[in-house]
């Protein structure tokens, strides 16, 4: 059994909440993952990785203020949560551990090849 | 501002889940307000549109089962929790609440249990769905006839396809069964073999298929086999039988003749009729192709054609598998167009035949019915004083649930405040009442073992046979009901609370003006009037009971015993009975005196071109006035009957006023013929006027006429001059063994016979007088609900009077005062009400008890007493408490 559940996609999102920290708000996030990493990110996709975090408690949500465009709809500001940072934290362990264990030939082969 | 494709938008917030929707939406407006000043608004329009797509997917599309928690069972439980400790909380309360609801259900509930049984009549044949009854109609019938012409169903069988089967099903068997010295009362009716392809009975013994047709064989049932044959299979066996026309299907359709022999009959079959709930009981069943032999000896009445004798022949049919009623209403209106048409006599006018479904049979009851039932207005009646009673009851439930509305106040505001909202507070009221319901329920049916048995005993069960059993599906029906009742008492006060605004009964209690009875006051006087009328009615009507029992029947009917003469000959036993020391005098007639039969003959002068006149007649002996101590005021008794003395008849005074005459001297003499037969009737003497009718059925006393006819005695009057009644009836019995062997001794003293003519009347008093009980009993609980909680909401302030010197009696007075107002009102509206009420149908009532003020100062005063001791106990007691307790408390 994996410790942490955490796809890509929800990789990204919730390090970009980190990153965007106090202001990580629908919108901004999808601008910032858009212009980091520049790829077209859906509303759908955003979102229901957002829920799904929520629902596996890596994040939490509160409504904030609201804007002249929102129409009076309040931002969801995120954060994240004591868990989601463990789970941030595992995932990057684990990446490093299989980093470290790749033999340095085999990556200067690929280099040279 | 631009808009975002409306279409869209709305789709999206139609899928989106309700949780998500608000902050999405906004996120989706923002984009797009940017896209708009990026790209204008056409692209921004489709990206638009493909990010609403794009969100469609699971985790943000709402379940399809909700998104609120659908499984309330929470809720509900503490719904419960909270209505179980508040009816536990306020147990005086909810003892009125619960024991006023257990007694008018109790009521419904016998009701139910009574149609419950009639339901379980003729379930049991298997084409029950497509049988049904034939009625007459015509045009000055005052009811449908349950009978049918004879012919009926033999044209209905072969005229018209629609038609499966039909069976004729004749009253007219009833007589002595003699086999090998055993004999048996035998009653029943002539059949033919349908009666088994229509019917469901099955056969003990015997081929139901060749059972009914050949002439001569009867079927009879189980226990005529276990009299006639024990220990024998009487198949095959052969009966002698003797005709004596006794009353069959009902007690007064017959007259007991003396016996005439059929001949003898083979027992074809056994029928075990314990085993079958049906409208139709008999002894016996006789094939119908018997009639023809004994149309030819002349013993029976040939009827095989006629069209227009209507009154003792039951016609059911068995319809096609494919037809319905309608197929069969017109193919009865073209018989009767058929058949009725030119036929003249006043049953044929509009003659109608309407059919009757064989389910509707048992709780319609029809003229001629083949047995007593309980007529469809008896459970209108029964129906309308329990509904009186149970609304009685649920306005006790409502007023007093209103009137103590300041206890839940605070409640219901942190409820609403926290979030309730209207529609769960009134589930959680109706709940608590519909609780409440459910243990009246459980007290009802403990109230309804005591109800039904005293039910069963009311004289008129005799007749109508309830056996009130509890089947499982009564109680199914039951538990909906007391749901029922709950919703209904509990709707009001649910909605009347429900309404409280949280600001106001949280910040400031009395504006919501607790522990005024304003509607409960109105309830509780409407209680009270109509217990008043009930109380009233009930006195009125045990007062006319009581009335009738004492009443001048005009004739002395102590010590005379009635003794049916069954066909025995009326001068040998008379002879007989003289020997017994005891005996002083013995008559004969054919009716009693006021025994509920009449006959009636039509009269006028000889010679004269006057109208006849109707009369009633009596045949007796010529010491039938002595023996009954009526008075003659003029010429003589009866001569002893006789060729010559035939044409002597007495007459009473009500003919001889009829006729015109003045004295009863003066009719003396005077000859007077019959519309029907040619005979003239000589008046030989005139007797007092005595009630030969029913006290129930004629105010005045009608013209009556009395003829010495031996051939038509029925009953001999005997009477007796001992206080030992029981040893001269076995001296009696013993003698009638000597003369008839056969026949058991029927006896009945006449005073019995008298009063038993009374008996409904006293079940009317049972009824009403248990209705006014618990009208009354309701009424007060009420009232002593009010009592309580004023006394208790009044404590300090009796406290604090108490202190400051106020007396007792004043204290009680003071919180009595609105009470005892309120009785007055109900007694000023209720005791006029009950006495115009009564007098309307006491009015059309004959031989009526006088219906005074005594009567309703009666009523009125067990109502006042009632009311005062159910008030004076809780001010009482309030006012007794010594005031340090009322006021520490705090």
């Amino acid at each position: 059994m994996k410790k942490y559940q955490l796809g890509e996609f929800e990789e990204i999102v919730i390090l970009t909440i980190g990153v965007l920290y106090k202001e990580a708000y629908g919108v901004a996030i999808k601008n910032e993952i858009e212009t980091r990493l520049s790829r077209q990110v859906s509303m759908g996709a955003m979102h229901s990785a957002l829920v799904r975090l929520e629902d596996k408690g890596y994040v939490k949500s509160f409504n904030g203020e609201t804007t002249e465009e929102r129409m009076g709809r309040p931002r969801r500001y995120f954060q994240i949560t004591a868990l989601g940072k463990k789970a941030i934290e595992y995932t990057k362990d684990t990446r490093d551990e299989l980093w470290k264990a790749i033999p340095k030939v085999a990556l200067d082969l690929k280099i040279i090849g | 501002m631009q808009q975002p494709p409306n279409l869209f938008l709305r789709f999206f917030r139609w899928y989106c889940h309700p949780k998500l929707a608000y902050h999405i939406e906004g996120d989706l407006l923002e984009e797009y307000v940017a896209r708009l000043k990026k790209v204008g608004k056409r692209k921004a329009d489709i990206k638009f549109i493909i990010d609403v797509l794009m969100l469609f997917r699971p985790g943000i599309i709402r379940p399809t089962e909700g998104y609120k928690n659908l499984n309330t069972y929470g809720m509900y439980k503490s719904y419960f929790k909270i209505g179980w400790r508040n009816i536990l909380k306020y147990k005086v309360f909810s003892f009125i609440n619960v024991f006023g609801l257990a007694l008018a259900m109790s009521v419904f509930m016998l009701i139910i249990l009574m149609l419950a049984d009639q339901n379980r009549y003729d379930q049991f044949h298997e084409k029950k769905d497509r049988i049904y009854r034939i009625l007459s109609d015509y045009k000055d019938a005052r009811q449908m006839y349950s009978s049918s012409g004879y012919p009926l169903a033999n044209v209905l069988k072969s005229d018209y396809p629609i038609i499966e089967d039909a069976v004729n099903l004749t009253p007219g068997v009833g007589g002595d069964a003699m086999y090998e010295q055993k004999i048996a009362d035998m009653r029943g009716y002539f059949t033919d073999p349908s009666f088994f392809n229509v019917f469901s009975f099955q056969l003990e013994e015997g081929d139901k298929k060749t059972a009914l047709a050949a002439p001569n064989s009867m079927v009879i049932s189980k226990e005529m086999a276990d009299k006639l044959f024990p220990g024998e299979n009487p198949i095959g066996k052969t009966i002698d039988f003797s005709d004596r026309q006794l009353a069959f299907p009902q007690e007064f359709d017959g007259i007991s003749a003396p016996p005439v022999s059929w001949g003898s009959f083979t027992v074809t079959g056994v029928l075990d009729e314990t085993k079958y709930k049906s409208h139709l009981k008999f002894d016996v069943l006789v094939s119908s192709s018997s009639r023809d032999i004994l149309y030819a000896e002349k013993k029976l009445e040939d009827r095989t054609n006629d069209w227009e004798w209507i009154y003792r022949t039951y016609t059911y049919v068995l319809l096609n598998v494919d037809k319905n009623e309608s197929d069969l209403n017109t193919a009865l209106s073209d018989l009767v167009k058929r058949k009725y048409a030119d036929l003249t006599s006043e049953t044929a006018k509009e003659f109608k035949y309407v059919p009757q479904k064989l389910a509707n049979v048992q709780l319609n009851v029809m003229s001629n019915d083949t047995n007593n039932r309980l007529p469809n207005l008896g459970y209108y009646v029964l129906g309308f004083l329990a509904f009186i009673i149970m609304l009685s009851a649920c306005l006790n439930y409502t007023g007093l649930s209103i009137a103590r509305a300041l206890t839940r106040a605070k409640e219901i505001g942190i409820r609403k405040v926290s979030g309730a909202q209207r529609k769960n507070l009134i589930i959680q009221f109706l709940s608590e009442s519909v609780i409440t319901a459910m243990i009246s329920l459980v007290a009802a049916i403990g109230l309804l073992l005591i109800v039904a048995p005293a039910f069963k005993n009311l004289w008129v069960n005799k007749y109508l046979n309830f056996e009130l059993p509890f089947i499982p599906s009564v109680f199914a029906v039951f538990i909906g009901f007391a749901m029922l009742i709950g919703i209904f008492a509990g709707a009001y006060p649910a909605l009347y609370l429900s309404k409280y605004q949280p600001v106001k009964v949280l910040k400031n209690l009395h504006s919501i003006n607790p522990g005024k009875f304003g509607i409960q006051k109105v309830l509780s006087i409407f209680q009270f009037v109509i217990s008043l009328i009930f109380i009233t009615t009930s006195i009125l009507i045990y007062n006319q009971f009581k009335h009738f029992l004492a009443f001048d029947y005009g004739f002395q009917s102590e010590n005379i015993v009635n003794i049916e003469l069954q066909g025995t000959d009326y001068q040998m036993l008379s002879n007989e009975f003289q020997s017994i020391p005891e005996v002083t005098t013995i008559s004969a007639c054919d009716i009693i005196p006021s025994g509920g039969m009449s006959n009636n003959n039509e009269l006028k002068k000889t010679g004269e071109r006057n109208e006849y006149k109707k009369v009633g007649i009596l045949l007796g002996d010529e010491n039938f006035t002595s023996n009954l101590e009526i008075n003659l005021l003029a010429g003589l008794q009866l001569p002893v009957a006789g060729e010559a003395s035939d044409r002597f008849i007495l007459v009473n005074e009500a003919f001889v006023k009829a006729m015109g005459y003045q004295l009863p001297s003066q009719i003396v003499g005077e000859v007077f013929e019959s519309k029907w037969g040619d005979e003239m009737l000589e008046v030989i003497g005139v007797v007092k006027d005595f009630r030969y009718k029913l006290l129930i059925n004629e105010d005045g006393i009608a013209p009556l006429l009395i003829r010495n006819q031996p051939s038509g005695f029925k009953y001999l009057n005997v009477r007796l001059s001992t206080a030992d009644l029981a040893g001269v009836i076995s001296d009696l019995e013993s003698k009638w063994k000597k003369i008839d062997p056969v026949h058991p001794f029927k006896y009945e003293f006449f005073d019995d016979q008298l009063q038993s003519t009374h008996q409904a009347i006293f079940d009317v008093v049972s009824i009403i007088g248990f209705i006014a009980f618990l009208a009354i009993v309701i009424a007060c609980l009420g009232l002593l609900g009010m009592a309580t909680y004023t006394a208790e909401r009044k404590t300090k302030e009796v406290g604090i009077r108490k202190i400051l010197g106020a007396e007792e009696l004043n204290i009680a007075f003071l919180l009595a005062k609105g009470f005892l107002k309120m009785l007055l009102a109900a007694i000023c509206i209720g005791a006029p009400l009950g006495y115009f009420l009564n007098n309307f149908w006491l009015q059309h009532f004959p031989n009526r008890v006088e219906f005074g003020l005594g009567t309703v100062l009666l009523g009125t005063s067990i109502l006042l007493i009632l009311g005062v001791l159910t008030i004076g106990s809780q001010t009482i007691r309030a006012s007794r408490k010594n005031p340090v307790d009322s006021l520490k408390m705090e």
